[in-house]
């Protein structure tokens, strides 16, 4: 099913972010260095399984659970 | 008046020591920042600075040359005192041993945070609390303490590499009377007064992409752009041959593009057909070819545009790039780039690199009070 990458995408910022725009603006800034642009993926992108496992490595990283 | 600039370039580090502490004088400093040229001894210039304020926090680096108010200087220090009425409360952390690839130092110095402040950095305001971070600019480190740092925290860490006046040998940061190196200092800020942080790189965007297809991440090096050598690929995108390539770096890097704001990438040098850059390129990472801009008119139009926003601006901490600096003496525009800042209390160094959510280059990155 497409769109998975952008679900975790989403929701890595909305649990950052806590509703901040300005919190959610810097962890998108945070993912592009890290390799990860958020305005490449939408729902219609295929699940590329090396992107999924870096955005959980990545979210771990965070602190998050996705 | 909440902080008092002075800045000293008399002949020993005693002589300019005790000038300083005439000029801060009796001016209740909750913390006294510094940014002192390469030329004077570490250890004497941590100590003797620690020994001039006495009970209180004072920290900063060596320098590739020195801002204050109006001015650049080179061979001198700078400080700046700020009293409780602009910083309520500091807590300094120094992660050592930087280069060995971990980021535990990091961890370390966060939890010490919680410690001093009484509260998770993760929930911490983002409008009351504002860090710094110097860090050694020859570690290589930047991108692994800034990622990690990015990671444990929502709060601004801004700041700089410090330098060495361009001997590329050693560089230190300073806290607790003692010089680092191999070290970043973390400094957590609760300032009493609005803050901000301006970002500007005088550079434009031109339609030029340059995918890093092939890169070795630690050694900074990007091997082949666009499927092709490295530096064939962007003298193609430059427009000159790749014998001439070299000579554009300065006014040509490349950047990571955020929306219409550039994240700069400063190519340093070839080697063979690869280009070493001044920070790492992610592989698969699309560039832009950037363009040199007016830097005097642009820094004044973006300090103008922040003054506008934040309603005034009464203090500014600069960080700004070597390679700025360079271009600005090449163009013989040293005095007209201080004059700039004539008119509000500034400290600042020209850094081996920036720290702004990342690693950047290229950049004025500034932290402003108002």
């Amino acid at each position: 099913m497409p769109g998975k990458i952008k679900d975790m995408i989403d929701t890595i910022i909305e649990q950052r972010a806590q509703g901040s725009h300005i919190i959610a603006s810097t962890i998108k800034i945070k993912l592009i260095l890290k390799g990860i642009n958020p305005d490449k993926y939408t729902s219609e992108s295929p699940d590329n399984i090396n992107v999924i496992n870096k955005l959980d490595k990545l979210a771990e990283e965070l602190g998050l659970k996705l | 008046m909440n902080v008092i600039t002075a800045y000293s370039n008399q002949e020993n580090l005693d002589e300019i020591t005790q000038d300083l502490k005439q000029q801060i004088g009796e001016f209740d400093a909750k913390m006294v920042l510094f940014f002192a040229s390469s030329t004077f001894d570490p250890d004497q210039t941590a100590a003797q600075m620690q020994t001039a304020f006495q009970n209180i926090p004072v920290f900063g680096c060596t320098t590739a040359g020195e801002i204050v108010t109006g001015k650049m200087l080179k061979n001198s220090i700078v400080a700046m005192a700020f009293n409780a009425n602009i910083i309520e409360d500091i807590d300094i952390q120094i992660v050592e041993n930087i280069s060995n690839g971990e980021t535990e130092g990091v961890d370390h110095a966060f939890a010490k945070f919680k410690q001093h402040f009484n509260q998770e950095v993760l929930t911490m305001d983002i409008n009351q609390y504002v860090g710094i971070i110097l860090i050694d600019g020859l570690s290589g480190a930047e991108e692994r303490i800034m990622d990690r740092v990015g990671d444990l925290t929502n709060l601004l860490f801004v700041g700089g590499s410090a330098g060495d006046d361009l001997k590329f040998e050693k560089t230190y940061v300073y806290a607790n009377g003692k010089a680092y190196s191999d070290a970043a200092l973390l400094a957590l800020m609760k300032p009493k007064v609005k803050f901000d942080i301006l970002k500007t790189q005088s550079f434009c965007e031109l339609d030029k992409k340059l995918i890093a297809t092939k890169v070795n991440e630690s050694e900074r090096t990007i091997i082949e752009f666009n499927n092709k050598p490295a530096t064939v690929a962007y003298a193609e995108a430059v427009g000159c041959s790749v014998e001439d390539a070299a000579n554009n770096f300065m006014l040509n890097p490349v950047g990571l593009m955020v929306g219409d704001e550039p994240y700069v990438r400063s190519p340093q040098q070839i080697q063979d057909q690869n280009i070493v850059f001044y920070c790492n390129v992610l592989e698969d990472t699309e560039l832009s070819l950037l363009k040199a801009q007016d830097m005097i008119a642009d820094t004044k139009q973006a300090l103008e545009n922040k003054q506008k926003e934040m309603g005034s601006i009464s203090v500014i901490i600069n960080f700004h790039c070597i390679l700025r600096t360079l271009e600005l003496e090449a163009k013989n525009l040293m005095e007209d780039y201080g004059q700039i800042f004539a008119d509000i209390p500034t400290i600042g160094l020209s850094t081996y690199g920036e720290s702004y959510i990342g690693h950047i280059n290229q950049t004025a990155t500034m932290l402003v009070f108002n």
